[in-house]
């Protein structure tokens, strides 16, 4: 927020000064045309030949400077504004990173195969964001050829989704009424949302529409009083306050437009999760967790820099810190040796020992290779007392 | 915030020289208008004024006074005109940061949404680099975003590329000329390469005459290091134009304008300080690399996880050149449930050596008359054969 603010510090005092000029400008150039056709009038109303007077001839002198010195004064100061302006320019330069891209390899993407495979990852994407427009668009300017049986899902969706953009409830509705059941199994609240947002638009209609609310509330919300009693509790409370408008009572927030925005998210979740679909598109996952590794990259490069240890990072086996994308970015588990401080691979998998400690099978080597001298190779577990036959150790699989 | 401060620099640094031109534009406006009121006061004073006033007619006094008054609206005019423009260019970096302003919002829904918008964002600059025209369209307009991307800039380096294309330099010589005072500091060699081409397609269609004369117009200011390049140019018209048999045979090459698009397309990232590569692909490469373990690429595919993007077909194989995530500290997760693995949910070991959550298990075996089903290898094992794992 800071980098937003110093450049928005900068930009507001461009804004105001422009402003200022402008007016500035106006009212004197304005001031001295007044004045220059007054004078003209005078000149003109006198007789035709009667010369100037030397009082007319001095203030005709002195209106010509005026008329030049404030036009050279405007365009000095507008020049002056020069200042104002490149500061805005560094402070953007001061408060963003010009060079993000020096942790990334331009080679990556580059060249017409992998173009390909990534405009095709982007259509996808669209698909399921629901922009089918967008998708044939780029299909078409790319020249990717789309199967239909990719879009199938997304079309039902999609439609709903669109629906519920434009505040439509009933194709959402009707669709998790069919899928009742398996939602109820999801232990989802999506029906009882959809419903709370129908009652909400009644509600909103004002006292008109009250029998109707009340009778909509008979017919659908008593279902859900087990799971949801609270919630209905202050749903039929609206009504109470129905008749002065419920911007001003207590029950304000159920106005929130946000609720459409949830609405939206929660459906896509759960119709997801009930379809067996990655609940987010693999792009935006992408994209957000490069988001959050991309300053923490930045830092380090910058670190490197300045120790002089940048041609450590070559950018191609593994990335020099690790980054925590939270839970939600752990799709694999990883096992990394405690004694080696490795991420174990195929050729250096975990071993569980006797005692149910985890090693890499290169740690168990060493460890038994240190004690080789005695007939029977023993090893200790590093972890506990525990004294085993290296032998008996065996291959694990997260 | 860390994240706008890395990726939001094309995004205000845009207007910003947009708006740093209009100022330079308005200030010559400015200077110009200027100088014809101090003109035509001068021309008055000169004139009328003289002899203080004797001998001039009436009629003519007021005639040159209404110039001066003409004059001077006109510069009323412009400078009006010229400064809503800059307050314009100002009013567009402002609504960038608002819109960068609102990425710190306490619901989640709203952070969403705008998380949205940043890669429609991405993804129409992407589009315009690629030249995918019509798709960036399409998508800001879908999404809102006309404000917030620079698809002006690119729509003038649209109608640019697209006449080089069709092997005309006029469009881009007229760019070079609004942008010369930027070009000039970059060391720009544009416009040089562009009368280079003018000179060959003269020599191409055999008009030599004309050919000489335009090097005689255009070739005589240009720096010491292009002689060896305009000496190249004049060699060629000793020979035929024919490509076969021209030493200058690369001079003559078709694919010459490709590169002059190239170049024009560097340059004009280079005037508006665009990186060289987009803030999407840079983005995904770092996410790309954050997610990658080295489980997506193993052999059997047990290892892969549906919903894990590496693990997606397209994305594993662009992926392929990247380096992996770092990782000292085992993070491991129960691949049954999803959740992670810890005292609370201890890792637990099959009798055919595959790990998996206590928790999940202990489902599985209430579900299942106290047997477990290894959801990898199908093997059915009784919950007691079970054993705790230690992974420190």
């Amino acid at each position: 927020m800071e980098a937003c603010n110093a450049v928005e510090r900068e930009v507001d005092k461009v804004l105001t000064k422009f402003g200022a000029i402008n007016d500035h400008a106006d009212t004197t150039i304005r001031d001295i045309i007044n004045h220059i056709e007054s004078l003209s009038k005078e000149i003109e109303e006198a007789p035709e030949d009667q010369q100037l007077t030397p009082e007319q001839v001095q203030v005709l002198k002195q209106a010509m400077t005026k008329a030049r010195d404030t036009v050279a004064r405007l365009a000095t100061d507008h020049r002056e504004l020069h200042s104002t302006v490149s500061k805005v320019g560094k402070a953007i330069d001061r408060n963003f990173i010009a060079d993000f891209a020096s942790t990334s390899r331009e080679d990556v993407f580059a060249g017409a195969e992998k173009t390909h495979l990534l405009n095709q990852v982007i259509c996808q994407h669209f698909y399921r964001q629901g922009m089918l427009d967008i998708a044939d668009e780029l299909a078409a300017e790319a020249g990717i050829k789309t199967d239909e049986g990719r879009k199938e899902p997304f079309t039902e969706l999609n439609y709903i989704l669109d629906c519920l953009k434009q505040k439509n409830l009933d194709p959402a509705l009707e669709w998790a009424t069919r899928h009742r059941d398996a939602l109820i199994a999801q232990n989802s609240s999506l029906e009882f949302k959809l419903h709370r947002l129908q009652f909400i638009r009644l509600v909103q209609e004002g006292p008109s529409k009250q029998s109707e609310a009340i009778t909509y509330a008979r017919k659908h919300l008593t279902q859900f009083v087990n799971r949801h009693e609270k919630e209905v509790q202050s749903l039929m409370g609206t009504l109470l306050y129905l008749p002065n408008g419920i911007q001003s009572s207590p029950y304000s927030h159920l106005l929130d437009p946000m609720l459409w925005l949830d609405i939206h998210d929660v459906f896509t979740k759960e119709a997801c999760t009930l379809l067996g679909l990655s609940v987010d598109s693999p792009l935006s996952v992408c994209i957000n967790a490069g988001i959050t590794a991309l300053p923490a990259l930045l830092n380090i490069k910058q670190v490197m820099q300045q120790r002089q240890v940048s041609g450590i990072w070559s950018g191609k086996d593994e990335l020099p810190i690790e980054i925590d994308l939270g839970k939600q970015g752990r799709y694999h588990s990883v096992f990394a040796c405690p004694i080696l401080r490795q991420q174990s691979t195929e050729n250096n998998p975990p071993m569980k020992l006797v005692c149910g400690h985890v090693i890499s099978r290169d740690a168990l080597n060493k460890l038994t290779n240190a004690n080789k001298n005695q007939f029977v190779s023993r090893l200790k577990c590093p972890y506990c007392p525990v004294d085993q036959n290296p032998e008996d150790a065996r291959l694990i699989y997260f | 915030m860390a994240d706008i401060k890395s990726l939001e620099h094309p995004t205000l640094k845009v207007p910003y020289e947009l708006l740093n031109k209009k100022f330079r534009s308005a200030q010559k406006t400015l200077d110009r208008e200027v100088s014809h009121v101090q003109n035509a006061a001068n021309d008055f004073e000169k004139n009328c004024l003289r002899n203080d006033g004797t001998g001039v007619p009436r009629k003519e006094i007021s005639r040159l006074l209404g110039g001066v008054v003409a004059k001077l609206q006109v510069l009323k005019r412009k400078a009006q005109e010229s400064i809503a423009e800059e307050l314009q260019a100002g009013m567009v970096c402002k609504r960038r940061l608002d819109h960068l302003k609102e990425h710190n919002n306490n619901s989640p829904s709203a952070v969403n949404q705008w998380r949205r918008q940043r890669l429609d964002r991405m993804l129409v600059e992407y589009f315009l680099r690629k030249g995918y025209y019509k798709t960036a369209i399409r998508l800001a307009d879908s999404s809102d975003l006309r404000d917030l991307t620079n698809i002006d800039v690119f729509m003038v380096s649209r109608e640019v590329e697209k006449s080089l294309a069709n092997h005309e330099t006029s469009r881009c010589l007229s760019w070079c000329h609004d942008n010369r005072s930027k070009l000039r500091k970059l060391g720009s060699t544009m416009e040089f390469n562009l009368r280079v081409q003018e000179f060959i397609e003269l020599v191409r269609t055999d008009r030599r005459l004309d050919a000489v004369k335009h090097a005689r117009k255009c070739f005589v200011n240009y720096e010491d290091y292009q002689l060896q390049e305009i000496q190249a140019c004049m060699g060629q018209l000793a020979y035929p134009a024919d490509p076969h048999h021209s030493p200058y045979k690369d001079l003559l090459d078709e694919k010459r304008w490709d590169r002059l698009i190239e170049q024009f397309r560097h340059e004009n990232y280079r005037l508006f300080q665009l990186a060289s590569q987009s803030v999407f692909t840079v983005a995904l490469q770092a996410g790309l690399s954050a997610l990658k373990t080295p489980q997506c690429y193993s052999a059997n595919k047990e290892g892969k996880n549906p919903s894990c993007p590496v693990c997606h077909e397209t994305l594993n194989e662009l992926a392929t050149p990247l380096p992996f995530a770092h990782c000292s500290q085992s993070r491991l997760v129960c691949s049954i449930s999803g959740k992670a693995l810890n005292e609370y949910n201890q890792p637990m070991m099959m009798p055919n050596g595959y790990v998996y959550g206590e928790k999940a298990l202990e489902k599985m075996a209430q579900e299942n008359n106290g047997s477990v089903i290894c959801p990898k290898t199908k093997e059915v094992f009784p919950f007691k054969k079970i054993e705790k794992v230690y992974v420190m």
